[in-house]
């Protein structure tokens, strides 16, 4: 028992945290960290920053995950400003095995979604390492102080007709009315995120 | 590209070797006896503690997942390899059920004769019900010991040579006892 015990506290020890690196109130990681736009300028998390809060998704261009809540990204992402909410999608994936996640096809898939939000480029995949992001699309919802108040799915179904909790919607309307989030965490099965090689 | 082409290369130069596993032809797998059974994450909690394995497996995939794609010839090489030593693997589609044909066609075409199986269940369920450690990234590969304790986890594509370091060294050693007199 003793030695079953061991090998549950070694396991626990070694997977706790490497799997949810920011917890709830915590603040946005690499905020000052520039990365390029589709329209060509610089983009950083703080450049986004909304009055009422800021919205910050790990997204891509192939995952099959990501293309099914493409258009709900694109919805929730252009009415932030009306909300006061800062909207930006990062894809932090390496282009190199998968040529649809290249700068090129993310400026096509900005346009042709109506994106009115950054689209940019976390060209070291760095962003996504900071905030321990795993998979595509991932949510982080940070309220007006900068806390973080969301993590985790859109909403629960890869089918936007069979939706039942809009998770990351209610986060939204929530955080923005000053009222405490009542789902902060959910979690999901999406596409892992191709990390480029640290340099 | 480059991982497919440098896959390409290492295989050959491991084929040329004559010794590793994923040589071996594929075996041939007609679509119609492909078995693939709905399950929950307590029904794999249950199969990997009542499976009476000195190791099990579980790897998390989907037809849609490429990394998994590319891990899985590796994977299914190391389950025929090691079935006969006491390893049991458990291969769960992450796919809808709409997809299910396209699952069995998949699996057909690589060979796996063996059970599988196919998430029916909400994801924050199916996750939580796995272990707080995966975050649902696929794939993701759970191996326990002969006693159904987590030995070892991991997220993202992995290959024949560190499939076998993981399995073997859980395959290598006693099994625990769960429970009662020693």
């Amino acid at each position: 028992m003793k030695s079953n015990s061991f090998w549950t506290l070694i396991v626990s020890l070694s997977l706790a945290g490497s799997a949810f690196g920011l917890t709830i109130g915590d603040k946005a990681p690499d905020t000052a960290v520039k990365m390029k736009n589709v329209d060509g300028k610089e983009v950083s998390i703080a450049d986004v920053t909304g009055k009422n809060g800021t919205l910050v998704i790990f997204s891509c261009n192939h995952c099959p995950f990501a293309k099914a809540w493409q258009e709900r990204i694109a919805a929730i992402g252009n009415s932030g400003k009306d909300k006061g909410v800062g909207v930006i999608v990062i894809n932090s994936n390496d282009p190199t095995d998968y040529p649809e996640d290249n700068y090129a096809e993310m400026q096509k898939r900005a346009q042709k979604l109506g994106f009115t939000f950054p689209y940019v480029v976390d060209a070291t995949s760095d962003v996504a390492r900071a905030f321990n992001a795993t998979r595509t699309p991932e949510a982080f919802l940070f309220d007006k102080d900068g806390k973080l108040v969301y993590h985790g799915a859109i909403d629960d179904s890869q089918d936007a007709s069979a939706v039942k909790d809009h998770f990351l919607q209610d986060a939204i309307t929530a955080s923005t009315a000053g009222q405490t989030v009542a789902n902060k965490e959910t979690k999901f099965v999406g596409c892992g995120i191709k990390f480029r090689a640290k340099t | 590209m480059t991982v497919i082409r440098r896959s390409i290369t290492v295989g050959l130069l491991v084929c040329l070797g004559g010794w590793h596993a994923a040589c071996a032809p594929t075996k041939t797998v007609r679509v119609e006896d492909v078995r693939v059974t709905s399950v929950t994450a307590a029904d794999i909690q249950k199969m990997v503690h009542d499976s009476g394995a000195k190791a099990v497996l579980v790897n998390m995939w989907a037809t849609w997942c490429g990394p998994c794609r590319a891990e899985f010839p590796d994977l299914v090489s190391v389950a025929h390899q090691y079935q006969g030593q006491g390893l049991k693997v458990l291969l769960v589609s992450a796919d809808v059920e709409a997809e299910l044909p396209a699952v069995k066609k998949f699996l057909a075409d690589r060979g796996v004769e063996f059970p599988a199986y196919l998430k029916a269940e909400k994801d924050q369920a199916f996750i939580d019900g796995m272990g707080n450690q995966w975050t649902g990234a696929l794939p993701a590969t759970f191996l326990y010991d002969g006693s159904g304790k987590l030995r070892d986890f991991w997220e993202g594509e992995a290959t024949f040579s560190v499939f076998t370091q993981k399995v073997v060294k859980v395959l290598g050693e006693p099994v625990k006892p769960t429970g009662g007199t020693p």
